[in-house]
């Protein structure tokens, strides 16, 4: 893959804070066009590593490149952020923080104004334009933020957290928009540590857990190469053939029984003896396995709470129940 | 680079220029200082009119027979002294005992020219001066048409009034001067403060909300710094030219009203010795741009290095040290303005906006100290903003434990 197909590289890039290394080695690549999800838990060094991808935190070791560039020459314009943490200028009028925001990314006054306001008519926010920000709901907020981050055509949109704090709805908008601009071409990096998100949206990942990646690659690819060990098997009659020697251990979920195979192991020889036995086989089906499964046999075990878990008492007030629908 | 400058440049001048805040201000700005500066001095006046007294040695024998009653409606409580030889020692000592404000000596050279001796205990303020001077001329030129009905051109010109200052300790500054040096004083004091602090809770505002991240990622933070307060300096200029032109406006249509209402005052070249020049309103201009620029540099560090108000209040002690020292030098420096003491002082850059400000507005200043202090006020602006400037990059995105003295260093050596 050429430097220049690529919209983002990290290149062994670490950083350390005082004794704590925060990102350690990163090397990541984005190929231009895709959409790629930076999954780990809080405080695997997601952000750390996005800030330092916009510029606001220089690396100690390594480099970054955008489109095969200077950063600080093409960031600007060329690259919307949207940071975890969202502030505005709650004394300023709508319009007026999103001309502001188009201007400091290389936009005409006239032309942020002319874009700023055509998104609000889109976002349904017409009748705030002259309202102050701080009157907006927190949900209404988040798309002025949104569209500031926008507002200028970005050929690459990082997303710090995006999904987090809306509600549902929020979050179906703003997938929806995600999706949209993926069509468009944009290049979209977001990070998250929601793994059914991710799942949903991503065409790659790179899981990183303790300042170190862990895995990286085309989401597919790493499913397929994931994917031989869980076998999900219904059945009736008698049960003899579920043990045997290619299998490790048996799990009961969902109403079926997982059969999880010892690593190189055929699921075939299985399902013959099912067979053999009598037994009636309503359902063998080789499971994909869920990103947080993988994440977690990459990872370790220990890291299991801290995935998707930890969103649990916010997704809980903000009523987003899919937060924890997968785990 | 400066399209991102004057973006924030021009996003801190609407977004402030626009506020209720403002406008309050720029209102309640001048009604504070009149209420500081002129009710006092109104006050003043009036007390004069009830308390001074002054003796008059009429040695024409013609023109006290006007001339009292005419001091007596100014205000005055008027005594006739016969000339004699020793006259002026008697009064003198009279004066010095505290029967007497001053006396004033009249002669046939006041009948021919207006020009009278007045000796006085203390620095007549302008208003007093006027209202003798004009009355003796007034006097002098009835007297004269009245008798001879020929040229009182030398009248008509207003007169002359010599002044000696009588008292042990004289000084030679005006009174206007003094009042321009003093309230000048406090009013860079206050404004630059209020300006610098400004820039503070704006930067403060910014890091806790944390817009800061996007606005960097946009631009260096020496942009974003810079914009933020060339902007609020913009605003400070704006307020005080509105001040300024509304106090033009009022002395232009004020003047006319008052010599409607006060006749004696129409010489309008006294006028003048009561209105600040153009060059010295530019130099108060100049001292509160390089006061703010260096004051509002150290503020934005301050507020770039604190999370809350509070660590805010605290951290700022040191530039609140640096600006009520000269403030309480201002009394000393005035009254002795060329002292070695007063002359180092008012020369140490980050004393100069308020301390040689006193002493230009006192008269007397050499042109060379004027513009030395410039120069060095334009050099610590240019250090400030590199040390500031340091701070702000490092302490705009840091979160956490304000920073120690050694951890300021550190940020300061590696930024």
């Amino acid at each position: 893959m050429s430097k220049d197909s690529l919209a983002l590289r990290l290149d062994g890039v670490t950083k350390r804070f005082g004794e704590n290394t925060a990102v350690d080695s990163f090397d990541f690549e984005v190929p231009r066009g895709v959409i790629c999800g930076l999954l780990g838990p809080n405080g695997s060094g997601k952000t750390t590593s996005i800030r330092m991808i916009m510029g606001i935190l220089g690396p100690d070791e390594g480099s970054v490149s955008l489109f095969g560039e200077d950063p600080d020459v093409v960031r600007r314009t060329k690259v919307g952020y949207l940071p975890e943490e969202r502030g505005v200028y709650k004394k300023m009028k709508c319009l007026e923080l999103i001309t502001f925001l188009g201007e400091i990314r290389g936009l005409r006054r006239g032309e942020a104004r002319r874009r700023g306001g055509d998104w609000l008519d889109r976002m349904g926010l017409t009748e705030w334009v002259e309202k102050k920000v701080e009157d907006l709901s927190k949900g209404m907020q988040q798309k002025i933020q949104f569209i500031g981050t926008v507002i200028h055509e970005p050929e690459l949109l990082i997303l710090d957290e995006p999904f987090s704090g809306l509600d549902p709805i929020n979050q179906d908008v703003l997938e929806e928009i995600v999706r949209e601009y993926h069509e468009q071409g944009t290049t979209i990096v977001f990070s998250t540590h929601l793994m059914d998100q991710a799942e949903r949206l991503c065409e790659r990942v790179c899981l990183i857990s303790k300042s170190k990646k862990v895995l990286d690659g085309d989401l597919k690819e790493i499913k397929a190469a994931e994917r031989q060990g869980v076998v999900a098997v219904e059945f009736e009659g008698p049960d003899t053939w579920i043990q045997g020697p290619e299998i490790d251990r048996v799990e009961r979920k969902e109403g079926s029984l997982r059969l999880i195979l010892k690593d190189g192991q055929d699921h075939q020889q299985i399902l013959n003896r099912a067979v053999a036995s009598g037994a009636r086989v309503v359902r063998f089906e080789l499971i994909e396995p869920r990103l947080h499964e993988i994440f977690v046999r990459h990872a370790g075990e220990g890291l299991a709470g801290d995935i998707g878990m930890a969103d649990r008492p916010r997704s809980a007030s903000s009523n987003g129940i899919r937060h924890f629908g997968t785990v | 680079m400066w399209h991102n400058v004057l973006a924030v440049i021009r996003r801190e001048y609407l977004q402030r220029v626009r506020s209720k805040w403002f406008i309050a201000a720029t209102v309640a700005g001048p009604l504070l200082m009149a209420a500081v500066t002129v009710l006092p001095a109104w006050l003043a006046i009036q007390g004069e009119r009830d308390e001074f007294k002054l003796a008059i040695v009429d040695g024409t024998g013609v023109l006290s027979e006007r001339l009292v009653p005419r001091l007596e409606n100014g205000g005055f409580e008027v005594e006739e002294v016969r000339w004699h030889a020793d006259v002026v020692t008697e009064l003198r000592e009279r004066a010095n005992g505290g029967d007497l404000g001053g006396f004033i000596m009249v002669d046939e050279l006041t009948l021919e020219t207006g020009e009278a001796i007045y000796y006085s205990m203390d620095v007549p303020s302008g208003l007093r001066r006027v209202t003798v001077q004009t009355s003796i001329a007034r006097t002098a030129l009835e007297y004269q048409l009245e008798q001879r009905g020929v040229d009182a051109g030398g009248l008509m010109g207003g007169g002359a009034l010599e002044i000696e200052v009588i008292s042990e300790a004289g000084s030679d500054i005006t009174e206007v001067g003094f009042g321009l040096a003093y309230v000048g004083s406090f009013f860079l004091y206050m404004t630059i403060l209020l300006y610098a602090v400004a820039v503070m809770r704006a930067t403060l505002e910014e890091k806790t909300s944390r817009i800061v991240e996007v606005i960097i990622s946009a631009m260096r933070p020496w942009e974003l710094m810079l914009g933020k307060i060339v902007g609020v300096c913009a605003v400070s200029l704006t307020q005080m030219a509105i001040w300024i032109s509304a106090t033009a406006a009022l002395v232009a249509g004020g003047i006319p009203m008052i010599i409607v209402a006060r006749p004696e005052l129409t010489n309008l070249s006294s006028i003048n010795e009561i209105v600040p020049g153009i060059s010295l309103v530019i130099l108060f201009l100049g001292f509160f741009v390089f006061g703010f620029l260096m004051y509002s540099g150290l503020y934005a560090a301050v507020g770039a290095m604190c999370n809350t108000d509070e660590e805010a209040q605290q951290a700022q002690f040191p530039m609140i040290m640096l600006l009520i020292v000269p403030i309480l030098m201002v009394m000393p420096v005035i009254q002795e303005p060329n002292t070695p003491m007063a002359v180092w002082l008012s020369l140490f850059p980050l004393f100069s906006p308020i301390l040689m400000w006193a002493r230009v507005a006192g008269g007397g200043v050499p042109g060379w100290q004027v513009l030395l202090s410039f120069i060095l006020m334009a050099l610590m602006v240019w250090v400030i903003a590199w040390i500031a400037g340091r701070i702000y990059k490092v302490g705009i995105l840091m979160s956490g434990k304000r920073p120690t003295l050694p951890e300021l260093w550190r940020w300061v050596k590696e930024a």
